[in-house]
């Protein structure tokens, strides 16, 4: 068993990583892709010790891209979070053959528009998810174990306009 | 605020403010309001369509105001609540503690005793409180 949850989410690790999804499928170890949190000790920390069920590892998109397949062959189940669809396009673009993208939360910001409750996007947004379609790449809204994943290409027709 | 407990002693009353998922800090509010009565300097907070971002400058903007620190009560470790209380801590003045698993009890014990211990001294009262507060009874005698 390897990689189990690949998670697009701007909370990165919360509740509902941790508890519902974490819950229902134990992962032993959690990979938040993000640079910036990646460059701070203490950022690293607090997120090492909000899941104390999983090993939290902390790495930037190049690093992760670079050890995406190690980490597939290695016992065990993992979930790899990244905060932007941005920062999912890299990751994809930087080699990390990921084949679907669950989309948990992206969450309203000036210039953002209504995909559902917990999903807004802009025009970069969409031009990065377009992009992962584009790749082979599927992209679900799913926020819990509990809701239905649906394409998002059927809940957001912006995504079809150019 | 200030207030004298026994000679010479001038504590602060330590704020406090709930952070949640939904309802639930309004709702305990609410619910301390009926068993305690009328609640002041207790604010609150809801994550409800909030980013990592704007929970933390939500969660900033009530602590920034405290000059000499306080409480984030959260509902449970390793939610938003928590992981933002403790990026938003870091921002405001004096000792600021997270404490996670919020329930009645333990913020009860809070307004009684808010006037009574420093912050650090009255979240591990709240911490020991809350927990104790758990308890299980048979029906059958």
């Amino acid at each position: 068993m390897t990689w189990i949850l690949h998670r697009v989410d701007d909370r990165l690790i919360h509740g509902q990583v941790v508890v519902a999804w974490g819950g229902r499928l134990h992962p032993d170890r959690i990979y938040v892709v993000d640079d910036a949190t990646a460059a701070s000790a203490w950022e690293r920390d607090l997120l090492a010790s909000a899941a104390p069920d999983s090993e939290v590892h902390v790495l930037g998109i190049a690093d992760m891209a670079a050890g995406y397949a190690a980490e597939a062959a290695t016992p065990g189940a993992a979930f790899l979070l990244v905060r932007t669809l941005a920062a999912a396009d890299q990751l994809v673009t930087a080699g990390a053959p990921v084949p679907r993208f669950q989309l948990g939360g992206l969450h309203y910001a000036p210039g953002k528009t209504r995909v559902n409750e917990y999903l807004y996007l802009d025009d970069a947004d969409r031009a990065h998810a377009r992009a992962l379609l584009a790749r082979g790449v599927r992209l679900e809204a799913q926020d819990v174990p509990a809701a239905r994943p649906l394409p998002l290409e059927s809940l957001d027709p912006e995504l079809a306009r150019r | 605020m200030t207030d004298a407990h026994g000679p010479g002693a001038a504590v602060t009353t330590v704020p406090a403010l709930l952070v949640t998922h939904a309802d639930l800090s309004a709702a305990l509010l609410r619910a301390a309001t009926a068993v305690y009565g009328p609640i002041a300097g207790v604010d609150v907070l809801s994550n409800e369509g909030l980013s990592r971002e704007g929970l933390e400058q939500a969660i900033e903007a009530h602590v920034g105001a405290w000059r000499h620190g306080g409480l984030v009560l959260t509902d449970f470790w390793g939610g938003s609540c928590h992981v933002c209380g403790v990026s938003a801590a870091r921002k405001g003045h004096g000792e600021i503690v997270i404490v996670t698993g919020i329930n009645l009890p333990l913020l009860l014990d809070y307004l009684h005793n808010r006037d009574h211990y420093g912050v650090m001294e009255l979240a591990e009262r709240l911490a020991q409180k809350g927990q104790a507060s758990i308890r299980v009874q048979r029906s059958d005698g």
